[in-house]
């Protein structure tokens, strides 16, 4: 079990702000999936929520438009992820209105009413998706093809720096909580863990007190304190925690009965089905060395950082020598600022050279510090040393694909080996000698 | 805006080998203050040149190879050191120094440098020496005597004299041995330093203790002239193996079962030595032997994924 330093602190205490751009950058592809069929073209005046972009199939995800305005253009652009990937721009009017205006709200009755399939399309059409990371289509989440008896709400949070999660969890815990009776409804659980880890105590408490009303449907509903460490809100690792069952290698958490959602996937869909609010904004992280004040932020999806800094949101004190997207452990290191906040962005570190380790990779001692750490149960150097000589098919024999690339061997290699890297470049050249 | 683009993870531990290998050597200082207690001057001129044969002998290899000085990484001393403290006193310099270059560079050079080694260097230099001068490698003295009164180790006056030595004497170490094997107590504070630290990994030295009292304690309630279990885990290089040589992160298992296995038959295969060979001592074969057998145990020991 890996112990990171939090770094949670100051911007896990500050309530988070608003922030409107003047200009979005909102890619097609911001989940797992195929791209949505783009609605809209150059010139069209969009309103704040309008849809952009349906799902084209099964899994995939609709996307919206996070202020009301004009398609500047539609083209290829920097994405955290994917580097490059097609966008929609959007230019905001001058007196675009600030807040979103519910078309319509459903009150608790209501929604108490509805059939899961209207749930559910609700949710598809409002383009939710994992906020956790992966970005997965909720909608999808919601549809298993296996029969499900347990939902798990991840609070842990326990990458670093990342307090997105636990403010959410502070500021709206009802409106969490009415999500999550929404998601249990439609999957028909009777067992919900709540799961936060102890460097959250507050949040807990509010869990609590709020179950305690028994105003919600939700009598199996357990909030579960877990010591923190790292990676604890991976999905196989959180599953096998609280329930004892090993998710099936290639398998989804559908097979062990379990689905897990992320708290900011509960607000959302909670937004979704009381107000027909699409997933236009979400809070993310600011934080790192490099800035004068570390805040979580209430961001439109779109938002280029570009913008934040230019208008003075974001103050550097130093100049930042690594931008991430992401938790240190995970994140996405970019090289400029010209990048859109996207549905799965759950922070965004600026970093300067007291927060980096440049040392060089020397030799690996063998000391199976990394064999120990591997939440997965791998044997990370032998990814090294197979990758180095090109042994590309003894790969599989060590089970490459199984590793989640948390980034815990990485951490805790005395040789400074960038075992991550070796990794994905493992699994790239399988993936690419597979095709052929 | 210059920025570094990287792979994750972007956090790492503050460790690195360096510091791990300080950490050894801090683990080392007990074991070297024992010898130089009960050996003096001669613990320290051993000591020296053992070290100077292991890092001439690394500085110079790595120049002949044009590879940057790999002095920094603190292991080159930590081979001298612990090649020295598995000599006898008695031994000349030179050939403590030759010990040191045949250490670094058939133990471990001309396998690829630190990590790629298969044979604990120190233990490869010392098996060089015990072939070679064979008698200058058994001679061995009483502790605290300058002039080098010649006197048997315990091991030696167990085997071929059926007498032993005081389990107090053993513990404290005034008795005839290599430099670092004859403290018990200095052995365990340093490596007992080691292992609170997490440098080392506890599975090894628990795994080789079990092997070697299980096997000496059922020598023992067969006939009490086979030592008792204290008697063998104090004598000879027992504690300073279990310690200091199957704790080497390069020469042994990765896994934490495959470790446990390592030093549970080095436990094993001590004892059979002891009892069954020739020599007195088996601790430096039984972890060369055991060495050979880590890709094995690794193959053996490879932990299940999770979900498989």
């Amino acid at each position: 079990m890996l112990r990171i330093e939090e770094e949670k602190g100051p911007q896990k205490n500050f309530y988070t702000q608003k922030v409107l751009p003047q200009k979005v950058v909102i890619p097609l592809s911001q989940h797992t999936g195929s791209l949505p069929k783009l609605l809209v073209k150059v010139k069209d005046k969009v309103k704040l929520g309008e849809i952009l972009a349906e799902p084209s199939s099964f899994i995939s995800s609709a996307i919206h438009a996070s202020v009301s305005g004009e398609v500047k253009d539609i083209r290829i652009y920097n994405h955290p992820v994917l580097k490059k990937a097609k966008v929609v721009i959007i230019s905001a009017e001058k007196n675009s209105s600030e807040r979103f205006e519910p078309p319509y709200i459903r009150g608790e009755e209501q929604v108490k009413n509805m059939e899961s399939s209207e749930l559910i399309s609700l949710i598809r059409n409002s383009g939710v998706v994992g906020l956790g990371g992966a970005g997965f289509p909720t909608y999808v989440k919601l549809s298993p093809s296996k029969k499900v008896d347990t939902l798990i709400v991840n609070g842990c949070e326990c990458e670093p720096y990342l307090t997105c999660d636990y403010r959410l969890m502070i500021e709206h815990t009802e409106s969490i909580l009415k999500g999550i009776e929404v998601i249990a409804k439609i999957l028909q659980v009777n067992k919900v863990y709540i799961a936060i880890e102890d460097n959250k105590l507050e949040a807990v408490k509010r869990f609590n007190s709020k179950l305690h009303t028994k105003k919600y449907a939700l009598p199996s509903a357990e909030v579960v304190v877990l010591k923190s460490f790292y990676p604890q809100g991976a999905e196989k690792q959180l599953i096998y925690r609280l329930t004892r069952r090993k998710v099936p290698s290639g398998g989804l958490p559908f097979d062990v009965g379990c689905v897990v959602q992320n708290v900011g996937t509960c607000f959302s869909v909670y937004e979704a089905v009381y107000f027909n609010k699409p997933l236009i904004e979400r809070i993310v992280t600011f934080a790192g060395s490099a800035l004068e004040e570390p805040k979580n932020l209430l961001i439109r999806i779109g938002t280029v950082l570009e913008e934040l800094v230019e208008r003075e949101i974001l103050k550097f004190k130093k100049e930042p020598e690594k931008v991430i997207f992401g938790g240190p452990m995970m994140g996405i290191a970019l090289d400029s600022l010209d990048y859109p906040i996207i549905k799965t962005t759950s922070g965004v570190l600026f970093l300067t050279g007291e927060d980096l380790d440049l040392r060089e990779e020397s030799n690996c001692i063998k000391c199976g510090r990394c064999v120990d750490i591997c939440p997965m149960n791998l044997l990370p150097l032998e990814f090294v040393r197979l990758v180095k000589k090109g042994l590309w098919s003894e790969l599989k024999e060590f089970y490459i694909s199984d590793c989640i690339e948390c980034g815990s061997c990485a951490f805790v290699c005395p040789a400074k080996i960038p075992l991550v890297n070796y990794i994905k470049a493992g699994k790239e050249k399988l993936k690419s000698l597979n095709k052929t | 805006m210059k920025l570094i683009v990287e792979v994750s993870p972007h956090k790492k531990a503050d460790y690195g080998i360096p510091w791990l290998m300080k950490e050894v050597l801090i683990g080392l200082a007990p074991v070297i203050l024992a010898s130089i207690i009960f050996f003096r001057i001669r613990a320290v001129f051993l000591i020296i040149s053992c070290l100077l044969g292991a890092v001439i002998s690394e500085e110079v290899w790595m120049r002949l190879r044009k590879k940057p000085s790999s002095l920094r990484d603190y292991s080159a001393v930590i081979t001298g050191i612990l090649l020295a403290l598995v000599l006898p006193p008695k031994l000349p310099l030179w050939v403590g120094f030759l010990g040191g270059v045949i250490s670094i560079i058939l133990g471990k050079q001309v396998f690829g440098g630190l990590g790629q080694n298969i044979f604990n260097p120190a233990l490869v230099g010392r098996a060089f020496l015990m072939a070679a001068f064979p008698v200058m490698l058994t001679s061995w003295v009483e502790p605290f005597s300058l002039d080098a009164v010649t006197k048997a180790t315990p091991l030696a006056l167990w085997k071929f004299s059926k007498e032993f030595t005081p389990l107090k004497d053993l513990f404290l170490g005034n008795v005839a041995g290599s430099l670092g094997e004859t403290s018990s107590l200095a052995i365990i504070l340093g490596g007992g330093y080691l292992i609170m630290r997490k440098i080392a990994d506890w599975r090894a030295p628990l795994g080789m203790f079990l092997g070697m009292s299980i096997l000496s304690g059922i020598f023992y309630l067969v006939n009490p002239l086979g030592g008792s279990i204290l008697f063998h885990l104090f004598s000879g290089g027992a504690l300073l193996g279990m310690f200091f040589m199957v704790t080497d992160p390069v020469t042994t298992p990765v896994s934490k079962l495959g470790r446990f296995l390592f030093g549970l038959f080095c436990g094993f295969l001590v004892i059979i030595l002891r009892k069954f060979s020739g020599l007195p001592e088996g601790v430096m074969y039984s972890i060369l032997i055991m060495n050979g057998f880590t890709p094995l145990i690794n193959r053996l020991t490879k932990p299940r994924p999770l979900g498989r």
